[in-house]
């Protein structure tokens, strides 16, 4: 159901902003690797409860929870999981 | 609708998607990694542009919106909704970090493709066609005769005001 990813949506963007991540990444945001509310924080949420709704079901609860879960993922564990380049290992 | 002019439609909506996508997201000026830079200088030597030449090495060397585009064609296909166009920008995104690349390019790309499919259903187009439609638009960038492309990217990329940074 579209209202519940919209939700999900709406919940990120609150819930990032609570845990002090910027809304936007620095500009230009092209060459940017700050992790913001925007990017990557809504697409993960996005792709997370769409892979709840496909093999469960649609839940207004899931909803917040996986919202919430992609937050604290995006805060505390993304940049350690796949860090940004160091410099020299890129051109 | 019929399948050889649904294949052609989605050909040019895929190639408009992910070449304009690219390079806005400024594949052009620069090369991401190692490999990109080797890429782009070994097609100017051949006779082709810079700029469209570190364009085509950064396609390869990481997912962007040519991948996003043809990942989400498949996932949209295998998922049967629009769900599977938002699965795969997830993973086109985790693709991206691994690649040394920030994935704007790669999650943009299958987003876009996830709304464009789902608008051209309306018309008869499938997710099938994009699937076909996006292979054949990167072989004529990638697979048919790298200066002339690279020439065609360049000039666009010019347009779009996302010219080679010289460093």
């Amino acid at each position: 159901m579209i209202i519940n990813y919209i939700l999900v949506i709406i919940s990120a963007i609150i819930l990032g902003l609570i845990f002090k991540l910027p809304l936007l990444p620095d500009k230009p945001i092209r060459r940017s690797w700050k992790i913001s509310v925007i990017y990557p924080t809504v697409i993960i949420a996005l792709g997370l409860y769409a892979i709840w709704e496909y093999f469960f079901f649609h839940d207004i609860y899931a909803a917040l929870i996986i919202a919430i879960s992609a937050v604290v993922f995006t805060k505390f564990i993304l940049e350690k999981l796949v860090p940004p380049p160091v410099r020299g290992d890129s051109s | 609708m019929n399948q050889l002019v649904a294949i052609a439609l989605a050909s040019i909506l895929s190639w408009l998607n992910f070449v304009t996508i690219d390079i806005w997201m400024g594949l052009p000026e620069a090369p991401g990694v190692r490999g990109a830079k080797v890429i782009g200088e070994s097609i100017k030597k051949r006779g082709g542009d810079l700029g469209g030449g570190y364009f085509s090495g950064n396609i390869v060397c990481s997912p962007d919106a040519s991948a996003g585009t043809l990942l989400a064609s498949c996932s949209y296909f295998a998922f049967g909704s629009p769900v599977g166009g938002l699965i795969a920008a997830l993973f086109v995104y985790f693709g991206n970090r691994i690649c040394a690349d920030p994935g704007y390019a790669g999650t943009t790309g299958a987003l876009t493709t996830t709304l464009l499919i789902w608008a051209t259903s309306y018309i008869g187009l499938s997710p099938q066609n994009f699937i076909v439609g996006m292979i054949i638009a990167i072989l004529t960038i990638q697979g048919l005769y790298h200066p002339s492309a690279s020439k065609l990217i360049g000039k666009m990329a010019r347009k779009m005001n996302r010219k080679v940074i010289e460093d």
